[in-house]
């Protein structure tokens, strides 16, 4: 087992060794490629392995891996394979046309790695205060993704990251103290206080206005990582100016990371302060960022800012759901948070592929894909479908889930809000994207040199999108117990 | 060994460093001039390190010994210096003009959120028994003000002393907790915080290259 949560970490770590050690964009890739498919094996395994057994711990409650950990674990790993195979074509291309400096795309895998096994360790502890610590870590790790292009505009994408998101991860560190007040009546072993499955038990007897106060900061403080309105405000900067498969990474994998620290939270708040504040708040956040996001997704301009709002829109979705609560909102939460990390790694690698292909990033300067490069254009409409909620891709289900959710709920008011919303973000989304893609095309020669990078350009889409049709036609068993399980975990 | 009365000699110097650190705050919050802003976050984190060293006194904890003394050299000299030679020296800035609101306006709001951080964690809020429960709205306050720095301040490097001012309130508040807090997750801050300054003043220099001034105000490129 240890060996499993071990090679999970050095995994990703592989691209990052090859990348200190000279190799090039291509070698560097497929070497990040490789650890990625090794910590992907690793953590279904561990998955099945935990299934039917008790989470596993150690190291005096720093390791604690259960079901819902390992869901996480999977969500990752799986965008962390398709952006390393996305990094190869894309980094080879910048590289081969002189954009990024061999230095550069060296310091684009070394952090790539370091930011991927950053997060996967973060799914991995049970310590409230070391999870803080490895999630500001991987900001700082990311961070230096977004400003890799070194230009005036990406200087500023990753100033404004930084510095929103330690500002708000502190916040949230702010809470974990609050928790740890509320804690202070029960004494046992100084180092089970800060751990997870500990607090979870004794949740009935935490302080309940400090557990509220631990809450609320919390939500805002791993809020602004997950990008919950109004604390998104880094998020479609840094996701514009980062390289797209690293802005994949933020989208499908750091935001999720995020939300992984909020549902632990909430776990303990529900148990210990009842539903209605924990789902008051979570709405609130929720449906001000699916606002928001669909607000600005009106707007027209640079695709990959398009794609960013349309996360915030999704985090809010995830929020929501988890506020309605229940088995049936829980449970349309987790299967969404997976759907849309394989919809968001789509579109973001494929908006790379449009952005090397078209040298833009502007909607307005990218037309006729379909007919000028079929396989980018067909992923592109497909893409923008699956993530819009239209069947038969995942997202349908999840997002239909999510409303009965709702109506199960007290009140219909909710849901039928949810269901106006995506109908107004179908419309904004789909108008820009479908304009990409017909049209008069403007021809430009492939950017990708040697038939393994185009392969390489394609491939992750191509997969991406095939998972996300089967999640949408049937839900594996599997899948189905893993969800189960997680959720009694919660409960 | 949990608890450390109000009353006890720890006890009421750990109170007073909380309330000096707050006054540091005030006093960083107030400064215009930027030699002083950060001279006065340097003595914030001394002060900081002179808490933990208590605290270390009182619970004989060898790790938090090394905490305090971590906080005295990075904190408390290499920060405040090292800013002081970026932005005087080599940006030749002497005066931070750049607030978005009046100096008086944003002592005003200062004291409001101070206010708003003893209405929010008053006693009733803290479980009995708390170590030095007193600390707790204090560092608290610590943090909003910090913040409140960071929202009025426009050049970059005074947003990141404005964060530093934000961590310190949250390790006041920690060092409350200190007997029970893990110390590999105390240090583990410490590395965050360091490497964190790293990176942001990389981007500072950065930005000082591509705009010639690091000026947030000047940041306005993205948008929508």
């Amino acid at each position: 087992m240890i060996v499993l949560v071990v090679l999970v970490l050095v995994g990703p770590l592989a691209g990052s060794a090859a990348a200190a050690c000279g190799a090039r964009a291509r070698q560097a890739g497929w070497a990040a490629a490789a650890g990625a498919a090794v910590t992907l094996t690793a953590a279904v395994w561990l998955l099945v392995a935990l299934l039917h057994r008790t989470p596993l711990r150690g190291l005096g409650g720093f390791l604690y891996l259960d079901t819902l950990s390992c869901f996480f674990l999977l969500t990752v790993a799986g965008v962390t394979l398709l952006a390393s195979v996305g990094s190869v074509a894309y980094l080879s291309a910048e590289e081969d046309a002189g954009r990024l400096s061999t230095f550069q795309v060296r310091l684009y895998f070394i952090f790539f790695g370091i930011f991927a096994s950053l997060m996967l360790a973060s799914l991995e502890t049970g310590n409230l205060g070391l999870l803080f610590v490895l999630i500001e870590a991987s900001t700082l790790a990311s961070a230096a993704l977004v400003g890799l292009e070194g230009k005036a505009s990406s200087l500023e994408a990753a100033w404004k990251y930084v510095i929103i998101s330690s500002f708000g991860v502190t916040i949230a560190l702010a809470g974990t103290l609050f928790l740890f007040y509320s804690a202070s009546k029960l004494h046992l072993a100084p180092d089970l206080r800060l751990t997870w499955p500990y607090l979870f038990l004794h949740a009935h007897s935490l302080a309940p206005a400090s557990l509220r106060l631990a809450f609320l900061l919390a939500v805002v403080g791993y809020g602004t990582k997950v990008g919950l309105a109004p604390m998104h405000t880094w998020l479609p900067d840094a996701h514009a100016e980062a390289p797209s498969p690293a802005s994949a990474m933020l989208s499908a994998a750091l935001l999720n990371t995020g939300m992984y620290a909020i549902i632990r939270f909430l776990a303990i708040a529900r148990a210990g302060l009842g539903g209605s504040f924990p789902r008051g708040v979570l709405l609130a956040f929720g449906f001000l960022s699916i606002v928001i996001g669909v607000l600005f997704m009106v707007r027209r301009g640079n695709f990959k800012r398009l794609f960013a709002y349309s996360s915030v829109e999704h985090m809010g979705i995830i929020a929501v759901a988890l506020g309605f609560g229940g088995i049936l909102g829980l449970y349309g939460a987790l299967l969404h948070t997976l759907n849309h990390a394989i919809a968001k790694s789509v579109l973001f690698l494929n908006s790379g592929d449009i952005a090397q292909r078209g040298k833009t990033r502007e909607a307005a300067g990218v037309r006729g894909l379909l007919a000028a490069v079929p396989l980018t254009g067909g992923a592109l409409l497909l893409g923008s479908f699956a993530v819009l909620g239209s069947p038969p891709f995942g997202l349908f289900l999840s997002e239909l889930t999510i409303v009965r959710a709702g109506f199960a709920g007290s009140s219909p008011v909710f849901p039928l809000l949810l269901l106006a919303l995506l109908a107004i973000a179908f419309v904004a989304f789909a108008r820009t994207t479908t304009g990409m893609a017909t049209g008069e095309p403007s021809l430009a020669p492939s950017p990708y040199r040697g038939r393994w990078s185009g392969v390489a350009a394609v491939a992750p889409s191509a997969a991406g999108l095939a998972a996300l049709l089967v999640l949408g036609l049937w839900i594996p068993a599997g899948l189905d117990t893993v969800i189960r399980h997680s959720l009694a975990v919660l409960s | 060994m949990q608890s450390l009365s109000a009353t006890s000699l720890p006890g009421v110097l750990l109170d007073l460093a909380g309330v000096v650190i707050l006054l540091l705050a005030f006093a960083c919050l107030g400064s215009k001039l930027f030699n002083r802003y950060v001279a006065y976050y340097g003595a914030q984190s001394v002060v900081l390190s002179f808490a933990a060293g208590v605290a270390a006194y009182a619970f004989h904890s060898v790790e938090l010994w090394i905490l305090a003394g971590a906080t005295l050299a990075i904190k408390g000299i290499a920060i405040p210096v090292a800013a002081r030679r970026l932005l005087v020296r080599r940006l030749q800035l002497k005066r931070d003009a750049a607030l978005s609101t009046g100096l008086s306006t944003s002592l005003i709001a200062g004291g409001a959120l101070t206010a708003f951080a003893y209405l929010v964690t008053g006693p009733r809020l803290l479980p009995h028994g708390l170590v030095a429960a007193a600390v707790v709205p204090l560092s608290t306050a610590v943090i909003l003000l910090g913040g409140l720095a960071m929202v009025v301040r426009r050049h970059t490097v005074a947003q990141l002393v404005g964060w530093l001012i934000v961590e310190n309130g949250v390790f006041l508040g920690a060092i409350t907790l200190a007997a029970t807090f893990p110390f590999i997750v105390e240090a583990g801050v410490f590395l965050d915080l360091v490497a964190g300054v790293l990176i942001m003043l990389v981007f500072v220099s950065g930005l000082t290259r591509e705009l010639a001034s690091a000026s947030a105000a000047d940041l306005r490129e993205l948008h929508g």
